[in-house]
């Protein structure tokens, strides 16, 4: 099988994350449940945890590094932190389920789209511009279009949000392990992101960066202050409540020492030269039609094919051994912004796993199922 | 022996301050307190030697990581909250 869907998962991992896994079910317990060895190795594992994640994206104490389950978990905490009943919110036109449906959720919210044309860096920026107000709560705002790949101009908004007094949320599922994620650097309140895309953690892990104070999602037990009845009022306790996934930790763990190693910008420059290749190829493939920008676009590539379903070139493709994701991407927003909302797109993604050949073999594959289509 | 255990707010930030202890040389081992000093429920503490309390005690509050509260844990097992 050819795997082109590491937008919504890796699914090759570097062999210390399952490895790294497998041997926390078996020798680590509960991390602040107790004081005996598995318990304190749970404890120290954690910690290791939460000091590579500091280091990683921009962030000075690791106590400000929550385990959540995955982006989804903390975009909501991230969201019923800042946004209140009757709020008002500035999003970017990109933007996933995961942050429009909690705010939607969210009684009387009004949100305010700050939607710019595809892969116009300038237009996203005037429109934060025009729509962060005085009287806004909060601006959330993906690093990267899980659509498009389109890589939004956040330092620059972040500066925005800096210079008005407006806390950020950064959605940064489609950007940690590629590109410079900075907490600190960009004075966001909140930065959410996946253990199990770029970072090559196991599905069930995710990591909310806090910059600001949090409001509790679960409530329950910490290990900490256990007499008291209401949660911790400081981090990582406040916003952990009950056992932790340790051996998703471990795993997650594993994969941002691998990217550690690696390097994020030569894991990015593989992936954004994975897709070059591929737009390359698909561009010259009649009906076929590719969303393409420049260097702010990550690497993955969205198409759609003239007279033929994305969901059906997707299955045509499933049934040869590519795997990619057809449809809206869980984003209409994005796809409405970008004109797509309609017909939906073939979005291929990869990872610092994916080969040239691997490439070229998929691009023949859809060059031959295009053929096909109804013209 | 005698100790003086540190009590610190979490398990968290226990780990962090017997890292920062640890950076200077002061050995701090992270471990539950006990119960009779821990009023507010379960919690955790870093245990130092008797001897490197006036050094932990600085270190910790150029960190910006003065303590919650400080034990000595005498030789006898008994418990005496010392001031910080």
């Amino acid at each position: 099988m050819i795997y082109l869907d590491s937008a919504a998962t890796t699914l090759e991992k570097p062999g210390a994350v399952p490895r790294a896994s497998a041997w926390a079910m078996t020798h680590l317990a509960s991390p602040g449940r107790g004081g005996h060895a598995p318990g304190m190795g749970a404890a120290k594992l954690m910690y290791q945890m939460r000091e590579q994640a500091a280091r990683l994206f921009g962030v000075s104490d690791p106590e400000r590094v929550v385990l959540t389950c995955n982006a989804t978990h903390g975009l909501n905490i991230a969201i019923h932190s800042l946004v209140r009943p009757g709020g008002t919110v500035v999003i970017s036109g990109y933007e996933h389920n995961a942050v429009t449906r909690p705010l939607y959720a969210i009684p009387g919210v009004k949100v305010k789209e700050a939607a710019g044309p595809l892969f116009d860096s300038d237009g996203v920026y005037a429109a934060f511009e025009r729509e962060v107000t005085a009287d806004v709560d909060a601006v959330v705002c993906n690093h990267v279009s899980n659509v498009f790949g389109f890589i939004q101009p956040v330092e620059r908004i972040a500066q925005l949000c800096r210079a008005r007094g407006v806390p950020l949320i950064v959605d940064a599922s489609q950007s940690a392990g590629t590109l410079s994620v900075d907490l600190e650097g960009w004075g966001a309140s909140f930065v959410a992101m996946p253990g199990h895309k770029g970072l090559y953690g196991p599905q069930g892990t995710g990591l909310l960066l806090c910059g600001g104070d949090a409001r509790p999602l679960l409530y329950g037990g910490t290990g900490s202050l256990s007499a008291r009845q209401d949660m911790p009022d400081f981090l990582p306790d406040r916003l952990e409540a009950g056992t932790h996934n340790v051996c998703g930790a471990a795993g997650l763990l594993a994969g941002m020492k691998f990217v550690s190693r690696t390097g994020a910008v030569r894991i990015h420059r593989h992936e954004q030269a994975l897709a070059r290749r591929m737009m390359d190829r698909l561009e010259r493939v009649p009906g076929v039609s590719v969303f393409r920008g420049g260097e702010n676009q990550s690497g993955l590539c969205s198409m759609t094919i003239g007279g033929m379903d994305c969901e059906e070139m997707g299955e045509a493709l499933a049934r040869r051994g590519i795997a990619v994701r057809a449809g809206l991407h869980c984003a209409p927003l994005a796809h409405q912004t970008a004109g797509t909302q309609d017909t939906g797109t073939v979005r291929l993604s990869f990872s610092a796993f994916n080969r040239q050949d691997q490439v070229d073999r998929a691009a023949a594959v859809i060059r031959e199922l295009a053929g096909t289509a109804k013209q | 022996m005698v100790y003086y255990l540190i009590i610190c707010r979490s398990l968290t930030y226990a780990q962090r301050t017997a890292q920062v202890l640890e950076r200077v040389g002061i050995p701090g081992w992270v471990q539950r307190s006990p119960k009779l000093i821990s009023k507010e429920g379960c919690g955790y503490c870093v245990r130092i030697p008797e001897r490197r309390l006036t050094d932990a005690l600085t270190v910790l509050r150029r960190e910006n990581m003065a303590p919650k509260q400080v034990f000595l844990q005498a030789a006898d097992g008994e418990y005496s909250e010392v001031k910080s």
